[in-house]
């Protein structure tokens, strides 16, 4: 925030340009700094000032700065919870003080919003003074023209045929064409002042102060928000509803009653790879094939959902986040009778093979309970005598399963996610690891029952988002960039007209000042108008349209 | 649509031409350091002098003219001021070519150079683009190369209209630098996208992206040739240097002018860069859900805008004026950091860069 | 200070205040919101009871048991009707399933009958289910959670298990979120089924 303004008083005219420039040294810090408590401030007013200065502002600008580095080096809560356990087991002394100080979960973190609280409060209190000031300088007229304009940083000085009255009756309407606010001289001697390029300051308290609508809309989308997630097998459908869902983030003033009533079936999925040249195997496109009804009862439709291109059902947006494949199993049980006949969700383990992750619950399977542990290869091949997949489509699929009998752990106790195998009260069969192609099946030793591969799907993870302060941080983004582009490209600058008398008419005086030029271009800007002056100051006074009366009244203060 | 072969090995070709021609041109710009006419930096200077009089009448008040020449009969005084003193008023320039041709043999080598070299590098980019049917930014390195691109372009701008020959070595160096790792540490043959990144919005984010490092490069490379020429002036003033005797120093432009150049360097791509970020929040929102997720790229990119944001502050506040270069290096910095190992090394939804 | 600096101030001083008190309030209050129209059980706000005269009518629903007979609600009126939602995978679904079989049995004379809305499970999966906890009454397949939506409407069905009991004449009465104990389940029959 530069330049603060100093109030002019009529008498100081030269004293008046000065200030108006950058180059006075005083002006630009505030004038309450060097106050302290003692003398005679209350306390919480100096705080308030020292909050407010552009030094309290730059510091916490640079925390602000240095408090995000650790949200991005350590693992954060939000986006990657399993990861910041994988931090704690392979740092348990370590991890526990960085919990405490809050780096898991930084942007979440008191001491992180109590940075931009203060930058913000620090803001609020700049620029609401700013703006009142502002508005009152748009009502004051523009000061009066400096004695000597020659002191000025940039001036020129020609004759004129034309009387001084007539000649700054000229200059106004020159200038007046640009759009320049004038000020008349009333007393005898005759000058002009012009102003022009309050959208300077107003586009810098634009721009800050849609920074600050920037973050009530961050805040009103946290508080009434929610993201929640599902994954979804082929063939699969599910209500968005919050027993049907996997993770759930709903915001302060959010909860599962907030959630839009549709319901979505995942018909097909189809991922396609390249499969020749440098990029062999990196993805080309991915179509989830839906069909949706936007609350029940309402007419099925249909869509195909892409990473780019979200579905919009109700207030919310559904996304596709992920996929991978879900080899189906069947599991009987000593008796044949099938006891476990779905698609299983494996959970790929590399991105660029999918070799994927996964298990097998059969808590229904007698005499005792199965379980198994198995590996998904897409495209298996053999390497050096392991398995392991060269191509992350489908080609040549291949399980490898680890299994277990005994006691799933499922009867009581804590919910266990469906992707984890707890093997405590569980023996592993032998023969494990088996491999099986597509149809095989596995017979379990000691007629535990057997298990058959019958083949495989695919899975999509999808996530579904609601955020009612999204289009007004949007609004407000623009809003803060046209802001900062006004007051880079606007400059605020005063032009200055003296004539005085001479003997063939009157000698003018030009003179103009800006304050910080940030964009250059004010010389440009003044020669230009000279210029125009100029010329239409060697107009002859026998040609003007009326001639002037001696005592014509002059407007302005 | 399968990548055109053809055009992307003319486009490797282009690339490789650009950074011999560019690798010339810094050597031409360099005789002129160790060869060329020490005249002409003193005009130069003046001239720069003479476009920004109010950096001469800070606290002075002093370079204004009186009478123009020839007014006392009434004759508009703006158009052809006085040809060698100081002026108010910006003065009728010589041409572009003469100032190029008064500069000297080895300075008309350089800018021709460079200008061939900037030709050459667009081809390259441009024909990239041709070759993968889409816009040229879609992995690290096609990233660098064009932002490289626009950080030449924007300098020979700037380097002709402010007639600042003695930068050349420096930036197109700085750039045939970046160009070099860029073609071999991190080339990536040409090929489609993945398809997180097969939006539109590519052109929107990412463009405002590359233009805006690319001017941030510029305004980094100036912001390092500072302190070396204020010590340098320094070191003249207080007598114990010869003025004119090092001629590499000699020619730098005054800190005040690398000051104010960057600064209006900065400024420019300041928008830019903010606008990219907004672009990148809306694309966000379209591919994974939320507009601002603070993912290691998201987190270093707004670092790197409150860094320059604080460079901007801290050159309207007293006391903290000549620190505020350095804070601008912190945000280039921040800013190569993000480009070079948050994207690289650091898992998040942004790794896309192709590299490994 | 000035009179236009003062304002300021004193105006922007106002405008934090009040942005804090409603954050505060916000942060504070947000949540439980007791009705007064229902009672705790077992001290916990996971088991509750409607009193009577303020208990909501359920939606009827109809579905396909997992033996592929068709079901329906409405066809319940003048039982007392327990509907049970839980899956085969689903752990705490598992440990409350003796108890709902041995109620079932319990209460069967005194017109209380059990559903099951079986979700996100398959035929074969949930059958062993039923067949090995000894589960007899019939149970909806209903892998996709439409009947928990249409629910929705009178009771959020947050999370598996959850227990609803609906009295007599088709009104939500009693509702259990998490596995079911002897005791709260027992109450609220006791309380219900008398009617």
């Amino acid at each position: 925030m530069a330049d603060v303004d100093t109030p002019e008083s009529a008498s100081a005219e030269d004293g008046t340009a000065r200030q108006f420039s950058d180059s006075a040294p005083g002006a630009v810090n505030g004038p309450a700094v060097a106050r302290t408590p003692a003398a005679g401030v209350s306390w919480p007013l100096w705080a308030w000032r020292q909050l407010t200065t552009m030094r309290t502002a730059l510091v916490l600008l640079f925390l602000l700065a240095l408090a995000s580095v650790p949200g991005s080096l350590f693992p954060q809560e939000g986006p990657d919870p399993a990861e910041v356990q994988q931090y704690f087991t392979s740092h348990p002394a370590l991890a526990p003080w960085l919990n405490r100080l809050g780096l898991f979960n930084v942007f979440a973190a008191p001491w992180f919003a109590a940075i931009y609280i203060l930058l913000f409060a620090s803001l609020i209190g700049c620029v609401v003074p700013r703006t009142f000031r502002l508005a009152g300088s748009t009502r004051t007229p523009p000061p009066r023209a400096p004695r000597f304009l020659k002191r000025l940083p940039l001036s020129v000085s020609y004759s004129s045929p034309l009387p001084p009255g007539e000649a700054v009756s000229v200059a106004a309407s020159v200038l007046g064409g640009h759009r320049f606010r004038l000020r008349r001289s009333t007393d005898s001697s005759a000058w002009l002042s012009a102003e022009k390029g309050y959208l300077r300051e107003a586009g810098n308290l634009l721009f800050h102060l849609a920074l600050l609508g920037i973050l009530v809309s961050i805040a009103i989308g946290g508080i009434f928000g929610y993201k929640v997630d599902k994954l979804l097998v082929e063939g699969q459908s599910f209500t968005d509803t919050p027993s049907a869902l996997d993770e759930q983030n709903y915001g302060r003033l959010a909860n599962g009653s907030d959630l839009a009533p549709f319901s979505i079936t995942l018909n097909r999925f189809s991922a396609s790879y390249i499969t020749t040249g440098d990029s062999l195997g990196q993805p080309e496109a991915f179509h989830a094939y839906l069909s949706y009804t936007s609350s029940p009862g309402a007419a099925p439709r249909s869509y195909d959902l892409q990473v780019n291109h979200p579905l919009s059902v109700d207030s919310a947006k559904v996304y596709l986040i992920g996929h991978g494949y879900a080899p189906v199993f069947k599991v009987t049980n000593a008796k044949g009778q099938v006891v476990y006949d779905q698609a299983t969700p494996f959970i790929p383990a590399s991105t660029s093979t999918f070799l994927s992750d996964g298990v097998v619950k059969a808590p229904g399977a007698s005499p005792s309970q199965l379980g198994f542990m198995g590996v998904f290869v897409p495209t298996a091949v053999s390497v050096n005598g392991s398995l392991e997949s060269s191509f992350p489509a489908a080609d040549n699929p291949v399980v490898s399963l680890i299994g277990y009998s005994g006691n799933l752990g499922m009867n009581s106790g804590p919910p266990q996610s469906v992707y984890q195998l707890d093997t405590t009260g569980m023996t592993k069969l032998p023969g494990s690891p088996h491999v099986m192609f597509p149809g095989q099946t596995w017979k379990l030793p000691d007629g535990e029952g057997s298990i058959t591969y019958t083949g495989t799907q695919q899975w999509v993870s999808l996530s579904i988002t609601y955020d009612p302060g999204q289009v007004s941080a949007l609004v407000f983004g623009m809003l803060a960039l046209g802001g900062l582009l006004l007051s880079f490209l606007v400059r605020r600058r005063r032009m200055f007209v003296r004539a005085v008398p001479s003997e063939s008419g009157s000698l003018v005086t030009v003179g103009g000042l800006t304050r910080t030029d940030a964009s250059g271009g004010f010389e440009d800007e003044f020669a230009s108008l000279s210029v125009e002056l100029a010329e239409a100051h060697q107009r002859d006074p026998a040609t003007s349209a009326e001639p002037e009366p001696k005592n014509h009244p002059e407007t302005g203060a | 649509m399968s990548v055109n072969q053809g055009l992307a090995q003319a486009s490797s070709d282009f690339m490789i031409a650009a950074l011999l021609i560019y690798s010339l041109a810094v050597l031409a710009f360099a005789g002129d350091f160790a060869f060329g006419r020490p005249r002409r930096s003193a005009a130069a200077k003046s001239a720069v002098a003479e476009r920004t009089p109010e950096l001469a009448a800070v606290g002075a008040g002093t370079a204004v003219v009186g009478a123009a020449a020839g007014s006392a009969g009434g004759a508009p005084a703006a158009p052809s001021g006085p040809a060698g003193g100081g002026g108010s008023l910006p003065q009728r320039r010589e041409s572009v070519l003469q100032a190029i041709g008064n500069a000297g043999s080895w300075i008309r080598a350089a800018v021709a150079l460079s200008v061939v070299g900037v030709a050459a590098h667009l081809t390259a980019v441009v024909l990239r683009g041709f070759a993968v049917h889409r816009a040229p930014w879609g992995n690290m390195y096609e990233f660098v190369t064009a932002l490289t691109c626009v950080a030449a372009i924007f300098f020979v701008y700037v380097m002709i209209r402010y007639r600042a020959w003695a930068l050349g070595v420096f930036v197109i160096g700085s750039i045939v630098i970046a160009l070099g790792l860029a073609e071999t540490v991190i080339y990536t043959a040409a090929g489609p996208l993945v398809p997180a990144l097969q939006s539109y919005w590519l052109s929107i984010h990412v463009t405002a992206m590359t233009l805006s490092t690319g001017i941030f490069f510029v305004a980094a490379v100036l912001g390092i040739m500072y302190p070396v020429a204020a010590r340098y002036r320094a070191r003249v003033a207080a007598g114990k240097a010869q003025s004119g005797s090092n001629g590499l120093l000699e020619r730098i432009p005054e800190p005040a002018q690398l000051d104010k150049l960057t600064y209006r360097t900065v400024i420019f791509g300041f928008p830019i860069w903010t606008f990219g970020v907004i672009a990148g929040a809306i694309w966000a929102d379209q591919a994974w859900g939320r507009y601002w997720g603070w993912d290691p790229v998201e987190t270093w990119a707004f670092i790197t805008w409150v860094l320059y944001a604080a460079y901007l502050h801290a050159r309207a506040t007293a006391g903290w004026r000549r620190f505020a270069n350095y804070i601008q290096l912190l945000g280039f910095a921040s800013l190569a950091f993000n480009i070079l190992v948050v994207q690289v090394f650091i898992t998040g939804l942004h790794s896309y860069a192709g590299v490994g | 200070m000035s009179k236009g600096k003062r304002r300021a101030v004193v105006s922007v001083t106002a405008v934090a205040v009040a942005l804090l008190a409603v954050g505060l309030i916000l942060g504070f209050t947000g949540g439980s919101g007791q009705a007064s129209d229902i009672t705790y059980l077992d001290g916990s706000t996971s088991a509750w009871m409607y009193k009577t005269g303020h208990r909501p009518l359920v939606p009827d629903f109809t579905g396909r048991t997992l033996t592929g007979a068709s079901l329906r609600l409405a066809s319940y009126r003048g039982k007392v009707v327990v509907l049970n939602f839980w899956g085969s995978w689903c752990v705490p679904c598992r440990s409350e399933a003796p108890t709902l079989a041995v109620l079932s049995e319990q209460y069967r004379s005194r017109g209380v009958s059990f559903i099951g809305d079986d979700v996100g499970d398959t035929p074969a999966s949930a059958l062993s289910f039923t067949r090995e906890m000894g589960i007899t009454y019939p149970s909806v397949n209903d892998p996709g959670y439409q009947i928990a939506q249409e629910l929705g409407k009178v009771v959020l069905v947050n999370d598996t298990p959850t227990t609803l009991v609906i009295d007599r004449t088709g009104r939500l009465a009693g509702v259990i979120y998490g596995s079911t104990t002897y005791s709260v389940l027992n109450t609220m029959l006791q309380d219900v089924a008398v009617s």
